[in-house]
């Protein structure tokens, strides 16, 4: 029954390990989805390529899927799962905070350790200004704790929240998602590219 | 045969050649393989772990770490930096997140690497000179530290563990993170076009 | 400029038909759980309550703690705040509906109590159907134990053995024995929930151990 390290199949060191080798894998995929690059990543903002909500929502998809899936078959404890907390206020604005720093940068944290990794200068400075936003946030705290640590919900998730059940919002973002597909390669097909071919069909 | 066959054949041989001692960079994969890909990756660590990937912890563990090496009694004193104050003998740099980051260091690195993709340079639109988008990036980096740091992450740790979780905050933090991101868009577009 | 991406339609939309599908399926099923049958062997059940082999005393129980019997699992089927109250020590508090799903101990010997026994004979039946066939319960619930194990009260004129092997259990759980003219109210028959009841008998156990 999964998750394994916290039903104490395996020890905190093995864990580190595992960190590492996921860690791996996930810059692979990301390096090999070209996000790694901060042209291609801005390119969703322009609309000329979406390759960042594509390579999104088919992870978000996957892993959503493979939950409910391996719990409805008995081999996941969904309650031990880590749900990331909710905190409206904070996430809403920190949200919008980001997502500027997104636009402008052209790279999130994760991505920019594979633009840095395949030697793009691009990365390393964003990773230095990261580093020095963190410790302006760190050094801002005080003054801002009461806000930061405003209107929590906990765990809260969205069949919580809607009502609904945990099946059911899941075909919703599956056929949302599948409607976002559709839609951005609508919008690739019809947006200005440059004047090369770029893209080849297998 | 004749010459001007012979000619076209041995120009076409070298033609060939010479495509293939050029180190092009490899295609990309399509980013919807690539997700699932990144989908099944963050499958194993709920499996394996009960948690999901995340990316920005790893930063605050570098900054708390220095800001403790520099002045150790500062960073235990705040609230935000004790979070990440860890026991034992690593200090905050023992903390998963940051083994997972270093993890994906060396998967983007043998990835470019393999595909021929590594090149020292600087991403920018046309339009912009490297110090300038490099000062770009900069500038967003702090913003994603500061946004990432009230959300209490980032894409990955929200947008693909969260999102993933059903988690409300998650899937509003990255409803604004687009919205954010799209306002601002127009106004930097000389910066990628 | 960047690179050219390499697109392979079909294995695209492979995956797309999958996910339409597995998102259906999971709109279809609703909760993430699989709901599980258990089959019961009603002759089987029948007979066994009939001779009263589903149900142990709460002495027999005491005993049982205290003599450290192996594999023995008492769950508690009340509420969190009834549990941290006051519990049968070494329960574990399992609400109703775990008892349907946890993992099972193909070793243990499982006791259920709840407050009046109403729920444990219920939960006793979840197990029975799950396949365990080592599950008993208390039928007087917490108040039996309270009145049989903490506070029990032993007539004056009963054997000197059983008043001394009585008050030796109690004394093992921090309880108290009184001599009195009447016998236990409990006396091998069904108590009635009665919520009343079993919380001033709480308070005059706990009040006795400060």
């Amino acid at each position: 029954m999964a998750p394994f390290y916290e039903l104490g199949r395996f020890g905190d060191g093995m864990s580190l390990v595992v960190a590492v080798l996921l860690g791996i894998a996930f810059g692979w995929f990301l390096e090999r989805g070209g996000m790694g690059n901060a042209r291609k990543l801005a390119g969703q903002f322009y609309f000329t390529e979406l390759s960042v909500l594509k390579l999104m929502f088919s992870a978000i998809l996957t892993a959503m899927l493979g939950l409910f899936w391996l719990s409805w078959a008995g081999l996941l404890d969904l309650s031990r799962i880590y749900v990331p907390e909710t905190f409206l206020a904070p996430q809403i604005v920190g949200g919008l905070v980001f997502g500027v720093g997104f636009a402008t940068g052209g790279l999130c944290p994760g991505t920019s350790c594979v633009a840095a990794a395949t030697g793009r200068k691009d990365g390393w400075a964003l990773i230095a200004g990261m580093l020095v936003g963190v410790f302006v946030f760190g050094e801002a705290f005080p003054a801002i704790s009461v806000f930061a640590d405003s209107t929590a919900r906990g765990a809260w998730t969205l069949p919580q929240a809607l009502g609904l059940s945990y099946g059911v919002v899941v075909g919703i973002i599956v056929a949302a998602a599948l409607g976002v597909f559709a839609g951005a390669e609508w919008l690739e097909r019809h947006a200005e590219r440059p004047a090369q071919p770029t893209d080849v069909t297998v | 045969m004749s010459t001007i066959a012979a000619g076209n054949a041995l120009g076409a041989t070298t033609a060939e050649i010479r495509v293939r001692a050029r180190r092009e960079a490899a295609p990309y994969t399509s980013p919807y393989l690539a997700g699932v890909g990144i989908g099944i990756v963050l499958l194993l660590s709920f499996v394996l772990m009960g948690r999901g990937l995340g990316a920005s912890g790893a930063f605050s563990s570098v900054v708390t770490a220095t800001v403790q090496a520099a002045a150790p009694g500062h960073a235990a004193g705040n609230a935000f930096y004790a979070r990440y104050l860890v026991d034992g003998a690593a200090g905050p740099l023992g903390d998963w997140l940051v083994f997972e980051v270093l993890g994906v260091l060396i998967g983007g690195l043998t990835s470019g690497l393999l595909a021929g993709r590594l090149r020292w340079t600087t991403e920018r639109g046309p339009a912009i000179t490297d110090r300038r988008r490099l000062v770009n990036a900069f500038a967003g980096g702090a913003a994603m530290g500061i946004g990432a740091k009230l959300a209490r992450g980032c894409t990955s740790g929200l947008g693909l563990t969260g999102g993933a979780t059903l988690s409300v905050g998650s899937w509003l933090f990255v409803v604004a993170a687009f919205a954010g991101a799209y306002a601002v868009a127009p106004l930097l577009r000389k910066a990628w076009q | 400029m960047t690179a050219r991406e390499i697109r392979s339609p079909r294995v695209e939309r492979g995956l797309a038909i999958a996910a339409v599908i597995a998102g259906a399926l999971a709109a279809v099923a609703g909760t993430p759980t699989r709901p599980a049958r258990g089959t019961v062997n009603v002759t089987e059940l029948a007979r066994v309550v009939e001779q009263e082999e589903d149900h142990v005393t709460a002495v027999e129980l005491a005993t049982w703690i205290r003599d450290g019997k192996a594999g023995l699992r008492v769950l508690d089927i009340r509420s969190d705040s009834e549990f941290v109250e006051f519990h049968v020590p070494g329960a574990a508090r399992v609400p109703l509906a775990e008892i349907a799903r946890m993992p099972l101990d193909s070793a243990a010997t499982y006791v259920l109590y709840s407050e009046g026994g109403t729920h444990a004979a219920q939960a006793w039946f979840l197990l029975r159907a799950r396949g365990v066939e080592r599950v008993y319960f208390l039928r007087g619930g917490l108040y039996e134990w309270l009145e049989q194990v903490m506070n029990p009260r032993v007539t004056a004129n009963a054997p000197q053995a059983e008043r001394d092997s009585i008050r030796a259990l109690t004394l093992w759980f921090g309880g108290k024995m009184e001599i009195v003219d009447t016998p236990s109210v409990l006396d091998g028959k069904l108590a009635l929930p009665h919520s009343v009841g079993t919380r001033e008998a709480i308070r005059k156990v706990r009040r006795r151990a400060c």
